[in-house]
């Protein structure tokens, strides 16, 4: 019966958006939709309760695959990624991970945030315009991971560089990327190697020094391949969704001069501006589960291995749960940019804390945004972004 | 030791069930479930729990 209602929708064209009103008139027919991948979850309950659900697991590990990629050092590597494992592995190299970004740690570092967006901003404020992306949101998202792992800051356009590659993996067109970033994942490897082979020399209070203890034969908690494919993860997942995310922050506060002229005036809005822009345009545009056994879930029989996407903008901006538009002042329930459950994103309080401070600062210096002809866009589907921003902006004291 | 979580912000993310098993624990339905005064062999990892709870909502007294 249901079928014969059931939205379906072509998410795998490269030109086919997530964010579509063909997306929201789809939610607002049903809960779901099919697409070539399985099922594609659309409003805020739904999503809400299949994120945690015990009968799924963590799908993403069937993405290479799904694209055709199905061996290589790229497959290897996702295979790998903690986002990837479940169960004693997942929970044991997630208990390695949390200490290097804990909150505790990251309120200390909230002052180089704040002097490190002051630096990038002085850099094109003199101007009335700026690329947004290369002159921020990458210099910005690269040094915060190297302030945050003890890389050298200057080494910034190594990681930056890689990452951005490595980031087409998410995208819909990953088999026809693979090429480039297989090199690119080899760049951050040797970089890996060579940061490995430095703390072991030259032992250091940070924490991929912890890292390299537990990789130690006497103490065993990580293998040495764990170590450099954890490692390699650490730098591109740090630096690749915050870039993403805040070259989208300026897309939507573009839309919206009022909320961003109310952010430079109330520098404390910042953290819930963070909140409302992940609501709205999270990069995250799609969370993925697997079916570990068969279920029925609101009167949809789901086989075991079917691939869910929940899609975090269409249940943020879901109707039957939020109203008023995009409100940085507005009390809402939790959005999902951040995944939820076991596998909830590990560096989500250094992205809040990084973002939280460098968008009223924007704000302040940068009056009045509208974007200008030149920008480019990775597909409105995975992980998306600006790949270019072009800004106009008046500058601001 | 005593331990509260505040069950209007929990989410039922369950990290805290990851690092320390044996005070939290996510039931079958999927939701949290603990031990509020736990030994206090625990505290490492309660504060670990504490620490890595994605939304903050696990207060850890003496």
């Amino acid at each position: 019966m249901q079928t014969t209602t059931v939205p379906a929708l072509d998410v795998a064209n490269v030109s086919f958006s997530i964010t579509s009103t063909e997306v929201h008139a789809a939610r607002e027919q049903s809960w779901y939709a099919s697409t070539p991948y399985g099922v594609a979850v659309l409003r805020y309950d739904e999503m809400s309760r299949l994120l945690k659900h015990p009968n799924l697991r963590q799908g993403s590990v069937a993405w290479p695959a799904h694209n055709g990629v199905v061996e290589g050092p790229f497959a290897r590597w996702w295979a790998s990624w903690i986002l990837n494992k479940e169960g004693p592995d997942h929970h044991r190299l997630r208990r390695l991970m949390n200490p290097a970004f804990s909150p505790k740690l990251i309120g200390g570092l909230v002052p180089r945030f704040q002097s490190l967006a002051g630096e990038l901003i002085d850099g094109f404020a003199h101007s009335d315009q700026c690329e947004f992306v290369s002159e921020f949101a990458e210099p910005y998202a690269a040094r915060v991971i190297a302030i945050m792992l003890g890389l050298p800051e200057h080494e910034w356009p190594t990681v930056a560089r890689a990452s951005a590659t490595i980031g087409l993996a998410m995208g819909v067109t990953i088999r026809e990327d693979l090429p480039q970033i297989e090199e690119a994942l080899n760049c951050l490897y040797e970089y890996a190697d060579a940061l490995i082979a430095d703390r072991r020399a030259d032992p250091r209070e940070d924490f991929v020094t912890t890292l390299v203890n537990a990789s130690r034969p006497e103490d065993g908690r990580l293998s040495d391949t764990e170590l450099r494919d954890g490692l390699v993860l650490l730098i591109f997942g740090g630096f690749d969704t915050t870039r993403n995310q805040l070259g989208l922050a300026v897309q939507t506060f573009s839309a919206h001069l009022d909320q961003w002229e109310l952010l430079a005036r109330r520098p404390e809005l910042g953290k819930s501006a963070v909140e409302e822009v992940m609501r709205v345009n999270p990069t995250v545009r799609w969370v993925t589960r697997e079916v570990r056994d068969d279920f029925e879930f609101e009167g949809l029989e789901l086989a075991a291995g079917t691939t869910i996407h929940l899609y975090s903008e269409s249940a943020g901006t879901d109707p039957r749960v939020f109203s008023g538009g995009f409100d940085i002042t507005a009390e809402r329930k939790p959005h999902f940019g951040f995944g939820g459950g076991a596998h909830h994103c590990l560096g989500h309080f250094v992205a809040r804390s990084d973002m939280s401070e460098a968008l009223p600062l924007l704000a302040r210096r940068m009056r009045d945004i509208r974007l200008l002809p030149g920008d480019s866009w990775l597909p409105d589907s995975g992980n998306t972004a600006p790949i270019r921003l072009p800004v106009g902006f008046t500058p601001g004291a | 030791m005593k331990v509260t979580v505040d069950m209007n912000v929990c989410q039922d993310h369950g990290q805290c069930a990851i690092a320390a098993p044996d005070v939290f624990q996510i039931s079958a339905e999927g939701k949290l479930e603990y031990i509020g005064n736990p030994d206090d062999a625990m505290r490492e990892y309660v504060e670990e729990a504490a620490d890595a709870c994605p939304v903050q909502a696990i207060t850890v007294d003496a």
